[in-house]
């Protein structure tokens, strides 16, 4: 248990001090609901409307955009090699290691979408549903990705490799999260059950997502 | 009075190691569709030590990374004590790849303190062994800032740390100056007197005490 914190700890420090930790992804995010409404029109019906999903999208893409660095750089540097040599098994490690990075760059993301609500017209209450259900997606949201990463570290452009592989995967969280907001929105019952399905695919990415990570991690180290 | 205090490097007192041997019988690698080693056998016994030599591009990596049960060879098998390597190499195995699993912006207090964590070794062995290694007082500074041959030297901390009966090393004096391999072989010395193997690929001359060589030349 104390090596799973361990890596846990030392995943979370290296998000902060390696590349900003969650400046990028937030930076990201706030650019992509600032612009989008610019593009829909000025209509506050129509913003508020299509808020929710927007944000559940923008989200989406922001988790993908950082996905490269999740495995790439512990491949090119060794530290993959270390970690599947390591005792503690590598799954589990996966799991911590994904988590770590996860959660230290992509707390933001909540925040700003609860403000971005706001900002778009939504009510407080939907906005909070939708923060809520971006919280709740973002262990799955990042393991999917860190699926993704694994399978394509040290590939060329693994960028775009990712983003064809994990973007499908994520379509369910995408629909969950989103249709909490979007339900909470309507003022529609369906949001509570569209955050506990959300709450839901975390927690079956949580269980399972390490065993594929590790099986990638380990076809691409041989 | 330098060469005294190399001479009298104090070593941390950690838990016993446990001997093992290694062997593979029968090793066949390839990389790229390229055949590297054919029908390749190997052994190390305890406190032993074996240096691969051989120009590039003749599999000493690849034989290492096999292995470590990195990678899967084409035929053939890799037993540490009497199991598979790849069942038993993450609680016998000190690795040293071609990459020294430093991070830039960590500095090495953080990253060794982490690696003793995850082996179960007291924090106290750290400073020590980098003492030994001569890298003391370079334990506040991120890893991006050190030279190759202080990351190397890093590394091979990292190892020592690790406190495991096998150490494979690929190209562990590669970018060490002298001193630098000087103490890399008195580091090796002192784990082959716990009863510690190693099995270093090299194209360095390495000075270590009975060590048996391998050239990986004549497999092709």
């Amino acid at each position: 248990m104390s090596r799973l914190g361990a890596v846990f700890a030392r995943e979370a420090r290296l998000a902060w001090s390696g590349g900003g930790g969650p400046a990028g992804p937030a930076a990201f995010f706030l650019a992509a609901i600032t612009l989008a409404p610019l593009a829909i029109g000025p209509s506050p019906e129509l913003l508020a409307a299509a808020g929710p999903g927007l944000m559940g999208f923008a989200a989406l893409l922001s988790v993908l955009q950082s996905a490269e660095r999740l495995y790439g750089d512990d491949f090119s540097d060794g530290t993959l090699d270390l970690y599947a040599l390591s005792p503690m098994g590598l799954s589990l490690l996966c799991l911590a290691k994904t988590l770590g990075q996860g959660i230290a760059t992509l707390w933001p993301l909540p925040v700003i979408a609860l403000l971005g609500g706001l900002m778009y017209g939504v009510p407080l209450q939907p906005s909070m549903m939708l923060a809520a259900a971006l919280a709740a997606a973002i262990p799955a949201l990042v393991l999917l990705a860190g699926f993704a990463g694994a399978l394509a570290a040290g590939v060329r452009r693994s960028g775009l490799l990712i983003a064809l592989i994990a973007a499908p995967m994520m379509v369910p969280v995408l629909i969950f999260a989103a249709g909490a907001g979007r339900a909470g929105f309507e003022g529609d019952e369906r949001a509570l059950a569209n955050l506990v399905l959300t709450l839901a695919v975390s927690l079956g990415a949580i269980a399972l997502a390490p065993f594929g990570i590790a099986a990638a991690v380990k076809s691409r180290l041989g | 009075m330098l060469a005294m205090t190399t001479a009298l490097a104090e070593f941390p007192s950690l838990v016993a190691l446990s001997p093992q041997t290694l062997e593979a019988t029968g090793l066949s690698l390839s990389r790229g569709g390229l055949r590297l080693v054919e029908r390749l056998d190997l052994a190390l016994a305890p406190s032993g030590a074996l240096l691969l030599v051989g120009p590039n591009g003749t599999g000493k990596t690849t034989l290492l990374r096999a292995l470590a049960g990195l990678v899967r060879p084409d035929a053939g098998a890799v037993a540490i004590g009497d199991q598979p390597a790849g069942q038993v190499a993450a609680d016998t195995l000190g690795w040293l790849g071609h990459a020294d699993g430093l991070k830039p912006n960590e500095t090495l207090r953080h990253a060794l303190r982490f690696w003793a964590d995850m082996h179960g070794t007291p924090r106290t062995a750290i400073l020590p062994l980098m003492r030994v290694m001569g890298i003391e007082a370079l334990i506040d500074r991120p890893a991006g800032q050190l030279s190759r041959g202080q990351q190397r030297r890093a590394g091979l901390v990292r190892v020592a740390l690790a406190n495991r009966p096998l150490w494979l090393l690929d190209e562990p004096a590669g970018p060490l100056d002298g001193a630098g391999r000087d103490r890399l072989a008195e580091l090796v010395a002192w784990h082959r007197s716990r009863g510690g193997g190693v099995i270093a690929a090299t194209h360095q001359t390495l000075d270590w005490p009975g060590a048996a060589m391998l050239d990986l030349g004549m497999y092709r």
